[in-house]
């Protein structure tokens, strides 16, 4: 199967480029600060941490300025729940081509995700801005592990979100269970605080989540922070895992999607 | 297997209603369960049964590449079941569907469309989603801008087109995918006259080049024109298969067996209270030229007979034929009986067939028009039979005239002089040419 399901995307290359570029062209058409959203986002949210954790409660960052140290972690995991948020939806708003037009579904949803990637080079070429302002100690054989990462948090993304963009055909119940469960996985991840905040026994079930693993990896390569590798092979077993159920599971949910009325 | 369409026994079945599953009826059933088992598991078999519904049942038909097939019927025969099939985008519950080779299916026009982007890059992501490759679509570019004729407008966002410009650039763009089938639903319905013309000189040339044309709509001069075969659907199944013009006519007896089968309540006037008897029946209505050969397109102004077959299983002392003219709206254009003309009919006896005409000239503009006819007692106290949409027509007009009525307008310039710098603006003195007044007010 899996040679099938990228010998289809393959034949229908055109297709998701194109889907890709509408997403990213209207998300931006008519609106004043165009792709200036994608860095505001992330920066708003760190913003809003910033001052919680800088002035009420202090966390210890290792003697990293807190910005840039939310702000790297943050970047990766907006493409993260953005994408999901995206995916989610990109069936059900698309209902009248499914219902009409034949083309494998997955690529949507894929097309979703990718254009998120426009979104994560805009607001990760400031973290690049932020991090030569402060001078960070970035690990420089460690940017080698970047598209690694990438791919990892990607393919947990694509996973998740062909599940539940298939579910959320059958019921609209998905796009609110996911947005809360977003939430949740935000402060379940170490994104606004160190993972050393964890108590040392639970840290082996706290890097149970894949995000968890991806985060730290940010962190070691861009600001020199520990790697864990340990934690970032589960991180990437998790992702293959989700991927592949994903796939076979929206293979098999494909064709009742145009029945559903 | 050559063949380029093969429907093999083919049923589709559809859920409908609710969700198989949802927070009311998880809680039902919990309270159900503390109910009588065996009631419970009765009422669920009955919902099942109810739930579903057989949009297709036991088609089945085949194609031979370059072969064109239209497709009419009444809403909910599963004309569109059948092109949904065709197209994959879903999949039948028992039987198989082949479609070998290439195939476009025109279900909706400018799939995809973003309102927010331009004609050109509309283009672009249909045709891809159509099936053509970027490069094909940058090679026929400008024929398909050609054909659509929106140059100028390229590169304007298209939620500023106007609903025929949309239309024509969707068309444009499906036109030139050059499948090997290609699948077309009633997606003509928005376009003006002219260009639904072009859309259909479009796909006789496409099947002249060898495409195979699956084609499902309500225009019967289209299925004259562009499809030899046609099939009729009725309640998912196939009524008829076979040339195009006994089709049409198979159409219009299935719909009024149909109005019977309903104890057909009939609309408006005087007759509306009446039921059918049925002591007499039309049998058929057929559209003749003068010269007595069928057809269902006219030039304006030309002298249509509408002939009416009848069976009277019973004597008709004197009754009323009545024929009527309706646009697709329902808008009467025309109504005439023989009862208010004041024409006498001679009383027709039992068991006996016959044969009446009527002889209408079509003083009207370009459009789609349908025809009923009537059959009613001498005192209007029943109808023996009526086809309220006996057969759609199309009336082709020599000039560019819109409206209704063909009225024959004729323009000429009756005079002109330099005006005598006329002080008090005094152009128009009384008395002045009746023309001139006249013309502004036809504008």
């Amino acid at each position: 199967m899996p040679t099938l399901v990228f010998r289809t995307l393959y034949d229908y290359r055109d297709l998701l480029f194109a889907w890709t570029g509408r997403i990213v062209r209207a998300r931006y058409q008519q609106s004043i600060l165009g792709g200036l959203w994608a860095i505001i986002q992330p920066a708003a949210t760190v913003a809003i941490f910033t001052v919680l954790f800088t002035r009420f409660l202090r966390v210890d960052t290792g003697g990293i300025p807190y910005i840039l140290f939310a702000y790297a972690a943050m970047v990766p995991w907006t493409l993260f729940s953005a994408s999901i948020t995206d995916m989610v939806e990109s069936l059900v708003t698309n209902m009248n081509l499914v219902t009409k037009i034949y083309f494998p579904r997955d690529i949507l949803v894929i097309a979703a995700l990718l254009a998120r990637l426009v979104d994560f080079a805009i607001a990760f070429s400031i973290l690049i801005v932020l991090l030569v302002l402060y001078q960070a100690a970035v690990n420089l054989p460690g940017l080698l592990l970047l598209p690694v990462l990438l791919a990892v948090q990607l393919a947990l993304a694509l996973g998740v979100g062909l599940i539940a963009a298939a579910v959320n055909v059958f019921y609209r119940d998905v796009k609110h269970l996911v947005a809360l469960g977003l939430q949740i996985w935000l402060y379940a991840t170490p994104i606004i605080y160190p993972a050393t905040l964890v108590p040392e026994h639970l840290r082996g079930v706290y890097f149970l989540n894949p995000m968890a693993g991806v985060i730290q990896g940010y962190r070691a390569v861009l600001l020199s922070g520990d790697l864990h590798a340990p934690y970032l092979v589960v991180s990437a077993v998790v992702a293959a895992l989700m991927l592949g159920f994903g796939f076979w599971f929206f293979k098999r949910m494909e064709h009742q999607f145009a029945d559903v009325v | 297997m050559s063949e380029a369409v093969h429907f093999d026994h083919v049923s589709k079945r559809y859920r409908i209603g609710r969700p198989p599953l949802s927070l009311k009826t998880l809680l039902g059933s919990l309270r159900r369960r503390a109910e009588a088992q065996e009631r419970a598991q009765e009422r669920a078999q009955e919902r099942a049964q109810e739930r579903y519904h057989w949009a297709l049942r036991d088609v089945d038909f085949s194609l031979q590449p370059g072969q064109s097939l239209g497709i009419i019927g009444p809403n909910g025969a599963g004309k569109t079941t059948i092109l949904k099939l065709l197209s994959k985008v879903t999949y039948p519950t028992g039987g198989r569907v082949a479609v070998n080779g290439r195939y476009s299916s025109l279900i909706e026009l400018g799939a995809g469309f973003h309102p927010d982007l331009t004609g050109r890059e509309n283009v672009y992501l249909n045709g891809i989603i159509l099936g053509m490759r970027r490069a094909e679509i940058t090679r026929r570019f400008d024929d398909i801008v050609q054909f659509a004729g929106i140059g100028q407008y390229l590169d304007t966002p298209v939620k500023r087109y106007s609903s025929g410009m949309y239309a024509r650039l969707g068309f444009a763009v499906a036109a030139h995918v050059d499948p090997e089938v290609l699948i077309v639903d009633e997606v003509l319905a928005v376009g003006d006259m002219a260009f639904r013309r072009k859309c259909y000189d479009r796909m006789v040339q496409m099947m002249k080049n060898g495409t195979t044309l699956v084609l499902v709509t309500h225009d019967f001069s289209a299925v004259q024109r562009v499809t030899p075969r046609c099939l009729v659907m009725y309640r998912g199944q196939i009524a008829f298969d076979g040339p195009a013009p006994d089709a049409t006519a198979e159409y219009s007896n299935i719909l009024r067996k149909a109005a019977q089968a309903r104890s057909d309540v009939p609309e408006n006037g005087a007759l509306s209270q009446m039921v059918m008897t049925h002591a007499a029946v039309i049998e058929g209505v057929k559209l003749l030229r003068e010269d007595g050969t069928p057809a269902f397109t006219f030039q304006s102004g030309e002298t249509v007979r509408v002939r009416m077959q009848l069976r009277f299983h019973e004597a008709a002392p004197a009754p009323i034929f009545a024929c009527s003219l309706r646009l697709p709206d329902g808008q009467t254009v025309y109504d005439y009986t023989t009862g208010w003309a004041g024409v006498t009919t001679p009383t027709f006896e039992p068991h006996s067939v016959a044969e009446v005409e009527f002889a209408l000239k079509m003083n009207l503009v370009s459009g789609a028009y349908q025809l009923g006819v009537d059959l009613a007692y001498a005192d209007l106290s029943c109808y023996y039979d009526r086809m309220v949409r006996a057969v759609d027509f199309v009336v082709v007009g020599r000039d560019g005239a819109r409206g209704v009525a063909d009225l024959g307008a004729r323009f000429a310039v009756v005079h002109t002089a330099l005006a005598e710098s006329a002080p008090g603006g005094a152009c128009l003195p009384a008395g002045a040419p009746a023309a001139i007044p006249s013309l502004e007010t036809n504008q």
